[in-house]
């Protein structure tokens, strides 16, 4: 086989097994992100983070309903709470999410990454 | 309100569905903290002692419940790979999880669906009866899954995945149990009405009807559990490092290597699975 396109086969096999492991992260990152409060199901993404941050900035703390991702409204009884809930999650699941990545990058060869 | 998780093994001649409750039940009770309960029958039980895994199955294990071995002449090919082999299919009695579960909410897998994460956690308190797995995920990709992985038939209604289901006991959830019982008697009669092949029996399909005729014959918009991540039986768990599992998957033909960490995983490879129990067990 030309050299060229056995280096190109290669590169093709490590990109489909960074493409795996890249895609199973991502899914393990979403169903993190799953929140469950008070009967209601949560995705925690940057709008929920925004939505709450802009209800407790005007005082809206205290018993406050929030439809959850079926639509369905949900009763939070202490919305601080809820948002360090929820920052705490985003930010642990990116950040290790993030790290995952990098750690891949770096990874050059199908042997690397899968740390054989 | 007691919350707990409810596994079935029922052995045959080709699968040690007692090993593979064993890895499955240890990882859920690891990641999840929650109490656990094994149904089987008597002849696993003696396999179970057998093979010196009873003194594990009891500290896995809060209660092991007896029931009748079930009767069946369903068969059904299980991939290792490339190789398949005709096995009796015996895990035909989950309608029972309803009458048998000693908890107020229960949670139940099937042997082979790992759990590596406390995803399922989130979803004890969701208001609804019955939360069951709406969709699967393979790992390599959504292209090798067909038509039929998403719906019971090639017109039928969407298939949900009884691989993951979590029930409330009430009267509700009683009578979905029950007509699960009656979809399964009359497995021929609902072919002929939802258009699927009824050679072979298949939960996920009673399941999917039972929630469907519940939901008022809609696809309504009501909660699931988490897509199943899902790795079909023609690849291979061919090592476990760690909390990695490690692939071969088979991709147009072609071997592909790749990891699972920290994902709640479906192994439909039921003899890789149990190739590798050891070093699983030996990770946790």
């Amino acid at each position: 086989m030309d050299k060229r396109l056995q280096e190109a086969l290669e590169f093709s096999k490590y990109k489909n097994t960074f493409n795996i492991q890249h895609k199973t992260l991502k899914e393990k990152a979403d169903a993190q992100l799953t929140y469950g409060h008070n009967g209601g199901l949560f995705k925690i993404d940057q709008s929920l983070i925004t939505f709450v941050q802009m209800l407790i900035d005007q005082d809206r703390i205290k018993n406050v309903v929030l439809l959850d991702y079926n639509n369905n409204p949900t009763l939070v009884e202490d919305l601080n709470e809820f948002k360090d809930e929820i920052f705490d999650r985003y930010f642990s699941v990116v950040n290790e999410f993030y790290a995952s990545v990098t750690e891949m990058k770096k990874s050059r060869s199908v042997e690397k990454l899968l740390d054989l | 309100m007691t919350k707990g998780i409810l596994i079935f093994a029922h052995n045959n001649e080709y699968v040690d569905y007692a090993k593979l409750a064993l890895v499955s039940g240890s990882l859920a009770k690891k990641y999840l903290k929650m109490p656990i309960s094994l149904v089987t029958d008597k002849h696993t039980l003696e396999w179970i002692k057998k093979s010196k895994i009873d003194s594990d199955i009891n500290n896995v294990f809060e209660q092991i419940i007896e029931v009748p071995p079930p009767v069946t002449n369903n068969n059904r090919h299980l991939y290792d790979g490339k190789d398949k082999s005709l096995v009796p299919f015996t895990n035909i009695n989950r309608c029972s999880a309803y009458d048998l579960t000693p908890y107020d909410t229960t949670l139940l897998i099937d042997s082979d669906f790992l759990i590596f994460s406390d995803a399922l956690n989130n979803y004890w308190d969701v208001c609804d009866d019955v939360l069951i797995a709406e969709s699967v995920v393979d790992a390599v990709g959504q292209h090798r899954l067909g038509h039929l992985d998403h719906h019971i038939s090639d017109t039928g209604i969407k298939m949900r995945w009884a691989t993951t289901v979590m029930f409330e006991k009430n009267e509700k959830t009683r009578r979905f149990f029950n007509l699960i019982s009656y979809i399964k008697d009359e497995y021929e009669m609902f072919a002929d009405l939802f258009r699927f092949n009824p050679l072979q029996y298949r939960n996920d399909i009673s399941f999917s009807i039972a929630k469907h005729i519940m939901d008022g014959y809609t696809e309504a918009e009501t909660y699931h559990l988490p897509t199943l991540l899902t790795v079909l039986d023609r690849d291979i768990l061919i090592d476990v490092k760690n909390k990695d599992l490690i692939f071969l998957f088979d991709e147009k033909n072609e071997t592909l290597a790749g990891k699972i960490q920290g994902r709640d995983v479906h192994i439909m490879n039921k003899q890789s699975l149990i190739r590798n129990a050891s070093n699983i067990l030996e990770s946790i």
